[in-house]
């Protein structure tokens, strides 16, 4: 296995030295810079001048570039230029929260996909049966950035029960962030738990139809037993396998839904990062979530290659 | 009842699904009782709290960007924090008349070449430090230093030699008579001179004004808390000021309208008819408006040299329906930058150029045209491009066809700063609302040494640079001054204003006492919540 790592690393460290490489040449090839943001619309050339010697704008590329590598290397990662803080803290604080409402989301997917799986699937009421089809329907139908102002709407303007955005810290009061944590989470969660949810009733349907079922009925077995211990564990691996997936859809729509509810997590920042030219943050940043992606890859092959020898010894 | 498998019925009965449901409601009932609410906990107000001034209470400021400490001393989107956690010298009423701050009384020279301040001798920054004279003399350099990206850099450029006459009188020696001083002073926050590199990187902001930084979350905004030491004796009235980043303009109605926040001045024009139905938000129009919407002219591209052509254009822009389309009606439809407050505005200014596509035809033809297809740039933001088509579907009406280039604002102000912009553009411009020849030294645009649209004219430059060295006490004559500067201005047309923002605030009904200055720093000295 170790002689499998050390062959798979060359390969992922020169996909990250490629990917700084684009990285950096993108950026400087965009027009605008730091400079000429923190200069305004009414600055003059001088100031302008001014700012882009102090930021050390006007050094050669290849310097800027390497000095970018070091800072990387050293874990000092330096002053962010326009939004202001050290780079390092921006990240961080951002990855949390958007790490915070990714998980909350991902437990709305369980808690509502499991509900809508189980009653779509084994409720004797044709209501239930109904109402559950027509709320996954709209669940898939309807985009995040018209549900969360639905839900704002009514849970913070018409009910006033919740608040309509922000984020409190989680470590520094876990009642009121647990609040403020509902609604995105919920109009994040709604599309991957519909999806899940019809998933789960499909697999469920299929496995009541199976021999075993019949048998352990006719054995006396008691239904929600049945359900619970017999036809839900056996319908979960598919379905497990689709959470999976739906973790980076949840990764990517928190973006978006951390704009309607102004939360300050990754998206924000990056689209901060990119309207000031803020090189430092957006640099690093892209180049963690190539790390993180280069990551997950190397973690797959090795789960590969532990599952089955042959590919080891390719 | 319908049965799904003929063998097993094995989904929850009614009864264990309305026991679960109960039993769920119970719980998250129980919990929510235990804990705080966050929707009552973000509206806090002062106990007992009745019409009367009273202190206590947080209030909550919703903005659409986050503080950039990096912009501290230039004027940006983001300078409302500034009069909560400094002061300035001196402050304009409605008149532009300076009003004392931190500066109690001052003496111009008579020949105009230096001022006389004398200081407040009772004023301590957050950090303990007594204000002096050289706190003032380390602000005015703070902005002559090009890194600060001061757009009144001009100005404090002027100011060549310091005579302090103990710790609080100052005179500034200045290298000409400059009648924009007093722009300089009410925009010039006077920070701690030993903490100003922590300041422009977020990690300390040390004022002397009414509330201290406890702390700047990026992305979520800045908590403030009371300076219990603050010069003017009871003030503020509040507790704490919790100003919130909610950059999506829905999130940030819902935001007020739930009672979440309580004052927001980045409500969209256009959003406003939401807040106008609520019966607990109140809206007010600043006559200062925010700024002004004009259409940018490269006078080096043909057939635009031709002044004609320029002045065709400036005749075939419907005003008033840009304004009720693009700005929700709130602003100033207006040919002259000048919002309704500047010494410089006339009535016949803001209406040199109306709506006329006759006249525009007429003009085109005369200068040889009935058929243009020109570029124009536009930030491609939901608000802006409406503003360029706006302008779009007018100049196609007189057979000028517009393309339109959406760019995003670093671009768009590299192009502005670098000369680099095409035939047409619309943008922002500011420093209107001050004394009117700062417009013209201070606002990239309109400068007369070198501007976007590369017009120069020895008269523009003579008038402009005669307006700005007329020493401030010649009223009468800085005012023939501004009167040459605008019919410049609309007769060369290298700049079309057409409108003039509205600046509108918007406040829960429970506060009371919110001011803003000439630059749109806002003033909580008197606020309270009732």
């Amino acid at each position: 296995m170790r002689g499998y790592l050390l062959r798979r690393l060359p390969s992922a460290l020169l996909v990250l030295i490629a990917a700084s490489f684009v990285i950096f040449a993108i950026l400087r090839l965009v027009p605008g810079d730091p400079a000429t943001t923190l200069a305004g619309p009414d600055a003059d050339a001088a100031t302008v001048a001014a700012i882009r010697d102090r930021l050390g704008l006007d050094a050669p590329l290849l310097s800027q570039y390497v000095h970018w590598i070091g800072s990387l290397l050293t874990g000092d990662l330096g002053p962010s230029y326009a939004i202001g803080g050290r780079t390092a803290d921006l990240i961080g604080d951002g990855l949390g929260a958007t790490a915070e409402l990714t998980a909350a989301a991902l437990l709305f997917v369980i808690v509502l996909g499991t509900a809508f799986g189980v009653l779509g699937a084994t409720s004797r009421s044709r209501w239930v049966r109904t109402a559950v089809r027509v709320t996954t329907t709209a669940a898939l139908a309807v985009p995040p950035f018209v549900s969360g102002v639905l839900l704002v709407l009514l849970f913070a303007v018409v009910l006033g029960v919740l608040p309509p955005g922000g984020r409190v810290a989680f470590l520094s009061a876990p009642d009121l962030a647990a609040q403020y944590l509902v609604l995105p989470a919920l109009c994040l969660a709604l599309p991957s738990a519909a999806v899940l949810g019809r998933y789960l009733k499909d697999g469920i349907e299929r496995g009541l139809a199976e021999d075993y079922i019949r048998t352990a009925t006719a054995a006396g077995i008691a239904p929600r037993r049945l359900l619970w211990r017999h036809t839900l564990p056996n319908a979960l691996p598919p379905v497990v396998t689709l959470l999976g997936m739906q973790v980076g859809n949840l990764l990517g729509g928190a973006v978006l839904v951390e704009a309607i509810f102004a939360w300050p997590g990754l998206g924000q920042l990056a689209e901060q990062g990119l309207q000031r030219r803020d090189y430092p943050v957006v640099q690093d940043l892209l180049l963690l979530l190539v790390a993180v992606f280069v990551l997950v890859q190397l973690l797959t092959d090795l789960v590969y290659a532990w599952l089955d020898p042959r590919i080891r010894w390719e | 009842m319908t049965e799904l498998y003929p063998l097993t019925p094995p989904g929850p009965s009614r009864r264990s699904t309305l026991r679960a449901a109960g039993g769920s409601t119970l719980l998250l009932g129980l919990g929510l009782a235990g804990c705080r609410s966050a929707v009552s906990d973000a509206s806090s107000a002062p106990k007992g709290a009745s019409a009367a001034p009273k202190r206590g209470g947080v209030l909550n400021l919703a903005v659409n960007a986050d503080f950039a400490p990096a912009l501290l001393f230039a004027q940006s989107g983001q300078s409302l924090q500034h009069r909560l956690i400094y002061n300035t010298l001196t402050r304009y009423d409605d008149r532009l008349s300076p009003k004392p701050e931190l500066a109690t009384s001052w003496t111009y020279a008579k020949d105009g070449r230096s001022i006389t301040l004398r200081l407040r001798d009772d004023v301590t920054f957050h950090n303990g430090r007594t204000f002096t004279a050289d706190d003032v003399i380390f602000a005015v350099k703070n902005l002559q230093n090009p890194v600060r990206a001061a757009q009144l850099r001009s100005t404090a450029a002027a100011v060549t030699g310091f005579e302090k006459r103990g710790d609080h009188e100052l005179v500034l020696k200045l290298a000409h008579p400059v009648n924009n001083l007093f722009d300089l002073f009410e925009f010039m926050i006077i920070t701690d001179s030993e903490t100003v590199e922590d300041a422009v990187t977020g990690k300390k902001l040390i004022g002397t004004g009414p509330f201290k930084l406890k702390k700047w979350s990026p992305g979520s905004g800045l908590s403030l808390t009371r300076n219990d030491t603050y010069w003017q004796p009871g003030r503020p009235y509040l507790d704490g000021v919790e100003v919130r980043v909610i950059p999506q303009a829905d999130a940030l109605i819902s935001s007020l309208r739930s009672g979440q926040s309580q004052l927001s001045f980045d409500v969209p024009g256009k959003s406003l008819g939401v807040v106008k139905g609520d019966p607990h938000l109140a809206i007010k129009n600043y006559d200062t408006g925010a700024g002004a919407v004009y259409l940018g002219v490269n006078t080096t591209v043909a057939p635009l040299n031709d002044r004609t052509v320029r002045q065709a254009l400036a005749w075939a822009i419907d005003r008033d329906r840009l304004l009720a389309q693009t700005l929700g009606g709130y602003g100033l439809a207006s040919a002259a930058p000048w919002p309704k407050s500047s010494p410089a505005f006339t009535e016949a200014h803001r209406t040199h150029y109306t709506h006329n596509p006759g006249k525009a035809r007429q003009l085109l033809k005369s200068a040889g045209h009935t058929r243009l297809e020109l570029p124009l740039l536009h930030l491609a933001l939901p608000g802006d491009t409406a503003i360029a088509e706006s302008i779009q579907y007018d100049l196609k009406q007189v057979g000028v066809h517009v393309t339109l280039q959406p760019t995003d604002g670093a671009t768009a102000q590299k192009k502005l700063i670098s000369q680099g912009m095409p035939a047409l553009w619309t943008m922002g411009h500011g420093f209107a609302q001050v004394q009117p020849s700062t417009l013209a030294v201070s606002a990239y645009p309109f400068n007369e040494a070198k501007n976007t649209s590369k017009y120069r004219s020895a008269e523009y430059t003579k008038v402009v640079q005669e307006a700005w060295t007329e020493p401030e006490t010649n009223a009468a004559a800085a005012n023939a001054l501004h009167e040459k500067i605008s019919s410049i201005l609309l007769d060369e047309a290298f700049l079309i204003d057409l409108v003039v923002r509205g600046q509108v605030q918007v406040t829960a009904d429970r506060v009371h006492g919110v001011a803003l200055n000439k630059f749109s720093y806002l003033n909580l000295d008197n606020a309270y919540l009732v």
